[in-house]
């Protein structure tokens, strides 16, 4: 009996482990592989170069400029979409009127691909909104992406305005499954509503706020898309992510195995920042 | 009937029926994979070469990949040389300093080559072997207002000090000197090139070669220096928002008369007279420190043929009909408002700057930005130092740290 089991396990596994193996794992070797070498990605030449990529990295401005504005993207839309996202999802979830317009209307930017986000944040930036400035007759800064002081806050919104409505759906189903009861023993026990918010709501909330806080992180550490369709990781170098960067260098650049070495880089800081989270948040995870 | 007579009939079936075979062989459907590197003109031509092969050779099938040049050309080749390149690829003709030292581009025919200008092989010719066939050409310099200079009594600028002063004029009009869209960095990697072919390559043209070899460099050289400077005079004299606007709309700008003059090259001359198909306007080259800056020209289309193509046969088909149908010819060139490259083939569209190209041409007065772009590529080089130029411009980095980055970046200048 234990047998057919670890066989239908197997069976249930192996090709997943398959897809997984060829589509990730072998990657991720090979590029272990080639950022010890020079190769440029088109000759068959790949010569060993040992650390020296990796000593190169921490001497080139480019690639820690591109990790600080990755870094200072990250932090801010992990700040702002789960802040956002759980006071929508509390306004929800507080029985207001038209909730299914608003929760549609909320949901439906993340939808859209990354790089229409981009187009379209381009275009509000460059001429919806200045025009509407001028029908008003103000004068508000908005082109955002034009200055290298600025283009961080107009990320910020496009990414945003794309992903909260998707983290909020997240929140609100955690707000539906907490218990009544407890809300109401809260009551009793004399907590006004902000007390029971933060003493109730948010504890069994912890496994959500998990889900966003490591999927928000890791998301924008792994910003591309947006860019390339919004700034092209400009002006000059201001908003140039470490994807970004990679991609410009081992592809345009014809440095292959200095670009691997950068990809390595990101995903040893993506494995730490998800076990750092995750341990983290669980020990505030409360059980009923 | 005798004998003979039957054996005659039946060698004569034989023969058709042989004849048929080989007609129906010809015939066979073939489909060839096009990797098409465009510019911003180009989009669209492959229907209008669709068409033209359909009529000539129905059986053949053009299966297009098409890409911005500028940002997808060349990952899509590191790929495909990975995995197989498509039959016929279109890119720029500096690209063929890329791609044929790896062995990878097939010769073309000297059938194909005879049908296009002389003046077309010299930098697709590597060891004497041609690897590209050159279609069209760009002209690059300075776009201005015609009737604008006209009216103001302007003349064409041939110094530094002409140029002032035509700023200083149009400042004293509030008229923005300098039309531009920096928010397209290739925009300002591709003015840098104009300015390094006049101040730098057209003194020395082994400029890079020297570059790489320690001799020369950006931080040491007065020449480089200037050219990167000249940005800056161009920031200084164009919109304030030019990092937030985007080509069509500074174009129209241009043609509504908010500005005199625009860097740019032959792209321009589509949105141009698509705003307005009566804007009157020329060209002349962007001076430089010794006043005999020449007119840049740039051959564009350059279509390269794999060296492993299983379809050999289907693909000369391809670059006769390229080469031989002069009405797609014709067709092509007045829609992406280019030059010819072909013998005997003139765009019909009206050019208001062709007066000026043909003055510059009859005077010796061009040069071929293929030099520039070998010696200093695009992809890795030309195009991540106009980033620093645009963090330069920004304020974010100074002048020393561009010229330092682009030093550093002395690796990844050449090709090979």
């Amino acid at each position: 009996m234990e047998k057919k089991l670890f066989r239908q396990y197997l069976v249930l596994v192996i090709p997943g482990f398959i897809i997984f193996t060829i589509g990730l794992i072998i990657p991720l070797f090979l590029s272990l592989r080639y950022s010890v070498t020079s190769w440029d990605g088109m000759s068959a030449e790949k010569a060993f170069v040992g650390l020296k990529n990796y000593i190169e990295l921490f001497h080139d401005k480019e690639f820690i400029d591109a990790w600080w504005f990755t870094i200072k993207f990250t932090i801010g839309n992990t700040i702002i979409q789960n802040v956002l996202a759980l006071l929508f999802a509390v306004a929800l979830d507080s029985g207001i009127r038209a909730q299914k317009i608003y929760r549609t209307a909320l949901f439906v930017p993340c939808l859209i691909s990354a790089i229409i986000v981009g187009f379209i944040w381009l275009k509000m930036f460059s001429n919806v909104l200045p025009e509407i400035n001028e029908w008003l007759g103000t004068n508000f800064n908005f082109l955002l992406f034009g200055d290298s002081k600025t283009v961080l806050g107009g990320l910020l919104i496009a990414n945003n305005w794309q992903w909260v409505g998707y983290w909020m759906l997240i929140y609100l189903a955690g707000l539906q499954s907490v218990p009544g009861d407890l809300h109401e023993a809260a009551k009793v026990d004399g907590a006004n509503a902000v007390q029971r918010f933060f003493h109730v709501t948010i504890p069994m909330l912890a496994p959500a706020i998990t889900i966003c806080v490591v999927g928000i992180t890791t998301g924008s550490l792994k910003v591309y898309d947006l860019l390339v369709s919004s700034t092209k990781g400009g002006p000059g170098r201001a908003s140039t992510s470490i994807i970004y960067q990679t991609y410009t260098t081992a592809i345009n650049g014809r440095r292959y195995g200095y670009g691997s070495a950068m990809t390595v880089t990101l995903v040893v800081v993506l494995l730490m920042v998800a076990m750092i989270q995750v341990k983290g948040l669980r020990k505030k995870e409360v059980q009923v | 009937m005798n004998k003979k007579m039957w054996y005659t009939l039946a060698a004569c079936a034989a023969s058709a029926s042989m004849i048929g075979m080989t007609a129906a062989a010809e015939e066979e459907p073939v489909t060839l994979t096009v990797l098409a590197g465009q510019s911003t003109t180009d989009a669209g031509i492959e229907d209008m070469i669709d068409e033209a092969l359909a009529e000539k050779y129905p059986n053949i099938t053009l299966e297009w990949e098409c890409v911005d040049w500028g940002n997808d050309f060349q990952p899509k080749m590191q790929q495909y040389m990975q995995s197989g390149l498509p039959d016929i690829m279109i890119g720029k003709a500096q690209d063929v300093a890329t791609y044929a030292p790896q062995g990878i581009l097939a010769e073309i025919g000297a059938e194909y080559l005879d049908a296009g200008l002389d003046a077309a092989r010299e930098n697709v010719t590597i060891d004497g072997k041609t690897y590209g066939l050159v279609y069209n050409a760009l002209y690059q310099g300075v776009y201005y207002n015609r009737d604008m200079f006209e009216e103001n009594g302007w003349e064409i600028p041939k110094t530094q000090e002409d140029l002032q002063a035509i700023i200083d004029a149009c400042k004293e009009k509030e008229i923005t000197p300098f039309a531009s869209h920096m928010v397209d960095t290739w925009s300002i990697g591709n003015v840098t090139m104009q300015f390094m072919m006049n101040d730098v390559f057209n003194k020395d043209s082994e400029w890079g070669d020297k570059f790489r070899a320690g001799e020369v460099s950006f931080s040491d050289s007065a020449e480089a220096q200037t050219a990167y400077e000249y940005n800056k005079l161009i920031f200084d004299n164009t919109y304030e928002d030019t990092f937030s606007l985007e080509q069509t709309d500074c174009d129209a700008k241009m043609v509504l008369g908010e500005a005199a003059m625009k860097v740019s090259g032959s792209w321009s001359i589509q949105n141009f007279l698509d705003i307005d198909e009566n804007f009157n306007f020329g060209i002349f080259p962007f001076p430089n420190q010794t006043g005999d800056s020449k007119l840049i020209f740039e051959p564009n289309i350059t279509i390269m043929t794999s060296a492993s193509t299983e379809h050999q046969d289907a693909v000369n088909k391809v670059l006769e009909v390229l080469t031989t149908d002069k009405d797609l010819a014709v067709e092509i060139y007045d829609y992406t408002k280019t030059a010819s490259m072909l013998k005997d083939v003139t765009p019909t569209f009206a050019n208001p700057s062709q007066e000026d190209i043909d003055k510059y041409a009859s005077e010796n007065m061009i040069v071929d930005v293929t030099l520039g772009n070998n010696q200093l590529v695009w992809g890795g080089f030309q195009e991540e130092n106009a980033k620093d130029i645009a963090a330069w411009l920004q304020g974010d980095a100074s002048f020393e740290d561009a010229l330092a980055a682009s030093d550093a970046r002395v690796d990844a200048s050449s090709a090979n």
